[in-house]
């Protein structure tokens, strides 16, 4: 029996040549992938330990759908007892294997046994978790997530398992590898007729992007809810928080800020904005202004009940008037704690002296260190220690020098010009930079046109459609159906920079 | 003399509430210039001066008291008496006169009376003519017993009566008056543009062109639009200096007069203009130089201006600050037409330069009460100058510029926030076509969800901002 199974297992070899073509190969995986599930767990039992241990014999990387199959039932034989045999204990053989497949996996392969996939990596994190010491599952966690998908732009519920894993760890580096990929699709719904036989949107097909293979029915993810998402946003921009990228935390918080509404605010959306005003202090940004797509019922909603923050953040724009923040700082520290922000308002006081300082460099070419220190009330020994680490944390592009003049001591020198100092860029690095940008842009480009294309696959869109034409026919205006023009006049300014 | 009545009670109390009170003795002459004056108008500025002025207090509260006895205007004389007592108790002009003070008042209330009397039976005999000279002698009335505000109701209810449109001319010019006396500018405003708008043709029209714009200009210095003021003066026709009195009204001396034009004119140009449009404008303006030639030092402050001589200019000007506090209409928007003029100056002096050194600047724009770099500070803070000071060697420098540097930072500012927004458009998007979206909770009020809501998200994420140890 178990060399029958073995044979039933090795039926489907990815590199075959009858599954040359994209469409043949999505058949074979189709119909193998149905036809391994079928069989009963007691045959996956079977010759375990043994020489012809399926898991022994299946190459993990060649046979994935077969051996994620024998893993899953393998493993769900024996953790049905509450505690974790020592086999699956991290270090143990079974854990070995599980971690092994989880980084070797053939990614084209998975996408037919998202259920495995799943139940897979939700072992990982379970088995853990009951070790106490969950990050221990950070890694092949994150791994199985990029092979899987190398863009992670699908959200599915593990980015929210995985970002809640890296919080409790604080593994905030380990997070930001997943949160640098952004989210650019969503699991939706794609009809079946849309999802099989067409040529060259099969699943297995190179071009495919994960939106395509990564959808409801595909069993890679648990329903995902709105407020998953915002969750998401929420933990992702801590993540950022802790790693001091404040711009990137913004950024993040904005994505929780614009969400689709019926002019009402959840309770996401009010701290994200408790948070980003906070943040948007620290980014030095000059203009403050919540993204034009928010709904602004909400948002006026979410400004009321966060009257205390704005306070703060008009203290700290008042750079002629430093005490008031500490002040309002002071005062407000209840509110701070209840909301977990203590930190977050420290970091404002912060950087408050350093808008300051850089306000400086708008003014001065030049600025003994002492007169900086009275204005400020500290001693000059002080602030030259505190100007020099800025200097060398780059938030400032200039140089402290001895003067050579007598009482003057120590000068704080700014680059006049962009291009010099410790700061300053060449041109070749700027176009680089620029280089990458517009590579990033037409990727992005490319998600948006997936994402307007999956929308044509609705059946609001096809109703509206239906309606339009059926106008049209009698002679009626056309609707109009674009969703955003503002987005074209954006791109061709962009086409400039080429 | 001076001292003393510098000293007097009520230049002490005018100190303590912070209003202007200058010391030392103008450049004009107190009677050659009120000689420029009749009316209403010569007992204000006889009165502004005398109250800003300890050296010619005497001479001017003497002068408006007694061109008060003259009028109707009781209140108007009391308050001044009063405030005199304040400065020379000892001066025979300084007592009230309580008999004049009853017979005026009896003899105004009988006016009124009989005026009202005239009015109502003029209506009776619905003569529209009748109704509308009783108006208007009911508005000459309480114009001249200093009731403004009833003068202005009185000239409105002319409108309807009023039969040609030389008459609504008029009325609409006493309304400006008026509303010029009671300094709300707004309302001169109004009434101008209706003057404007008025459909008098030919010779008329041409007569009031003048009255109108130096007028405009007045209301527009004000209120410190001085762009426009400057305008309005500079178009201001020299016929003014001619023009026959419109709807009784003398203007050159009953509201401003034509050295008025010339030297309102000049300081708002100097405020709002630029070198070359000094140039054009005013110097080159055949009409205007009518008006500069009675007040040759504002042409002086010009041509030094349009010369680069800035610090001979704003000397002369400051030579002069003085007598322009002591007018009436000047006092009030002098500080930000000097402020303004002397902040040009330095922007204008330093564009050639690439480096200056502060004691230089400080040489040039003489500070007095604070540092030059300070006010330079300032500017560059506002963003007035393009600068950067050195404190330590103690420069103004001009920034180099590296506009291709600059072109390509743009781009990427730009394309990042670009980036960002197709990112949150595309999450939109995303959302949207998954069906999600935030639905209000019908069972309680919006506003108990969402801080109902905020509170236990806020508990349950308290833990991870602690925890976050952002120190």
């Amino acid at each position: 029996m178990a060399e029958s199974l073995l044979q039933v297992l090795l039926q489907f070899q990815p590199e075959a040549p009858e599954v040359k073509q994209k469409r043949d190969y999505d058949q074979a995986a189709r119909n193998f992938s149905a036809q391994v599930s079928n069989i009963s767990s007691s045959h996956w039992q079977k010759g375990a330990d043994t020489s012809s241990d399926v898991l022994t014999v299946l190459d993990p990387t060649t046979n994935s759908i077969a051996y994620a199959f024998a893993l899953r039932h393998r493993i769900a034989g024996i953790v049905e007892k509450r505690n974790v045999p020592d086999t699956l204990k991290p270090g143990g053989a079974l854990w070995n294997k599980l971690v092994k497949f989880l980084e070797e996996f053939d990614s084209v392969q998975m996408r037919y046994a998202g259920h495995e996939w799943r139940k897979l990596v939700d072992y990982v994190e379970q088995i853990a978790r009951v070790m106490g010491s969950p990050g221990l599952a950070i890694a092949p966690i994150r791994s199985a997530m990029t092979r899987l998908d190398p863009t992670t732009g699908t959200f599915t519920h593990m980015h929210l398992r995985f970002m809640e894993l890296c919080m409790e760890t604080r593994s905030y580096n380990a997070a930001q590898e997943i949160l640098d990929n952004y989210i650019h699709s969503i699991p939706t719904k794609i009809p079946q007729h849309v999802r099989e036989g067409l040529e060259y949107s099969v699943p297995c097909a190179d071009v495919a992007t994960s939106g395509e293979y990564i959808h409801v029915a595909s069993g890679h993810s648990e329903k995902v809810t709105l407020s998953d998402l915002q969750e998401y946003y929420l933990l992702g921009a801590m993540a950022y928080l802790g790693l001091k990228q404040f711009r990137k935390a913004q950024q993040m918080l904005e994505h929780v800020l614009v969400v689709p509404t019926a002019n009402t605010a959840n309770g996401f959306m009010l701290e994200a904005y408790k948070k980003w005003v906070l943040v948007s202090c620290l980014v030095h940004s000059t203009d403050r202004a919540i993204p034009r797509t928010a709904n602004t019922v909400a948002i006026k909603q979410v400004k009321s009940a966060s009257k205390a923050y704005e306070a703060l953040a008009e203290a700290h724009a008042q750079l002629s008037n430093l005490s008031k923040l500490k002040v309002q700082i002071k005062y407000g520290a209840e509110i701070w704690a209840d909301d977990g922000n203590t930190g977050l308002v420290n970091e404002v006081l912060v950087s408050q002296m350093r808008s300051y300082v850089s306000r400086l460099s708008r003014t001065f070419s030049a600025i003994p260190v002492s007169n900086i220190a009275n204005n400020l009330g500290e001693t000059p020994d002080n602030i030259a220690q505190y100007l020099e680490n800025m200097i060398k944390e780059g938030h400032l592009n200039a140089r402290l020098e001895q003067s050579d003049k007598p009482n003057t001591g120590a000068v704080l020198r700014f680059f006049l010009d962009p291009s010099q100092g410790p700061l300053a860029k060449t041109e070749k690095q700027q176009q680089q930079v620029l280089f990458e940008q517009t590579l990033r842009t037409n990727m992005l480009a490319e998600q948006v046109k997936d994402a307007s294309y999956r929308l044509t696959l609705t059946k609001e869109y096809v109703e509206n459609l239906k309606r339009v034409n059926k106008k049209q026919a009698t002679g009626g205006e056309a609707m109009d159906t674009a969703w955003d023009d503002g987005i074209d006049a954006e791109e061709d300014i962009m086409d400039d920079m080429h | 003399m001076a001292s003393i009545t510098e000293q007097s009670p009520f230049f002490q109390q005018r100190r303590a509430r912070g209003e202007v009170v200058v010391t030392d003795p103008p450049k004009f002459d107190l009677d050659s210039y009120i000689g420029n004056y009749t009316g209403i108008t010569r007992i204000d500025r006889l009165h502004h001066i005398g109250s800003h002025s300890p050296y010619l207090a005497a001479d001017a509260y003497r002068l408006a008291i007694a061109e008060a006895k003259h009028g109707k205007n009781v209140d108007l004389y009391t308050t001044l008496v009063d405030e005199f007592s304040n400065i020379a108790p000892q001066d025979p002009a300084a007592l009230t006169d309580v008999a004049w003070a009853e017979k005026k008042t009896r003899e105004t209330q009988q006016e009124q009376d009989r005026l009202e009397h005239e009015l109502k039976s003029y209506k009776n005999n619905l003569i529209k003519e009748s109704i509308r000279m009783g108006n208007e002698d009911l508005g000459h009335f309480h114009y001249d017993t200093g009731d403004y505000g009833s003068a202005h109701k009185a000239y409105m209810k002319m409108r309807e009566h009023c039969t040609s449109t030389k008459h609504l001319a008029d009325m609409t010019l006493r309304l400006v008056n008026t509303s010029v006396t009671q300094k709300s500018w707004l309302a001169v405003q109004t009434n101008l543009a209706k003057v404007e708008a008025s459909q008098l043709k030919g010779d008329d029209k041409a007569k009031l062109e003048p009255i109108v714009s130096a007028c405009n200009g007045l209301a527009h210095m004000a209120i410190n639009n001085f762009r426009e003021a400057a305008t309005y003066f500079l178009k201001t026709s020299p016929t003014y200096l001619t023009v026959e009195p419109a709807a009784g009204i003398t203007w050159q001396k009953d509201v401003i007069s034509p050295n008025d034009v010339a030297t309102y004119g000049g300081l708002c140009a100097l405020a709002s203009m630029d070198r070359s449009e000094l140039q054009d404008k005013v110097l080159g303006n055949s009409e205007f130089r009518n008006f500069l030639e009675l007040e040759p030092h504002i042409r002086r402050a010009i041509n030094l201006f349009c010369n680069s001589k800035y610090s001979a200019c704003l000397e002369v000007l400051e030579g002069y600050r003085n007598d322009y506090l002591l007018d009436v209409h000047l006092s009030k928007v002098l500080g930000p037409i000097y402020s303004r003029i002397r902040t040009k100056s330095i922007v204008q002096y330093f564009i050639p330069f690439s480096c200056v050194t502060l004691d230089e600047m400080a040489s040039k724009f003489p500070a007095t009460g604070y540092r030059i770099e300070d006010e330079l500070e300032e500017m560059i803070n506002n963003g007035t100058l393009d600068a950067r000071i050195d404190l330590v060697d103690r420069l103004l420098i001009s920034p180099p510029t590296n506009p291709r540097h600059d072109v390509h930072s743009d781009a990427l500012a730009m394309a990042e926030k670009y980036d960002h927004t197709l990112r949150l458009r595309l999450t939109r998007l995303n959302m949207l076509a998954a069906g999600m979206e935030i639905k209000a909770d019908k069972g309680q009020g919006e506003k108990v969800v969402s801080g109902g809501m905020g509170q236990t998200i806020g508990e349950g994420l308290r833990g991870i901002g602690q925890r976050m140890g952002l120190s």
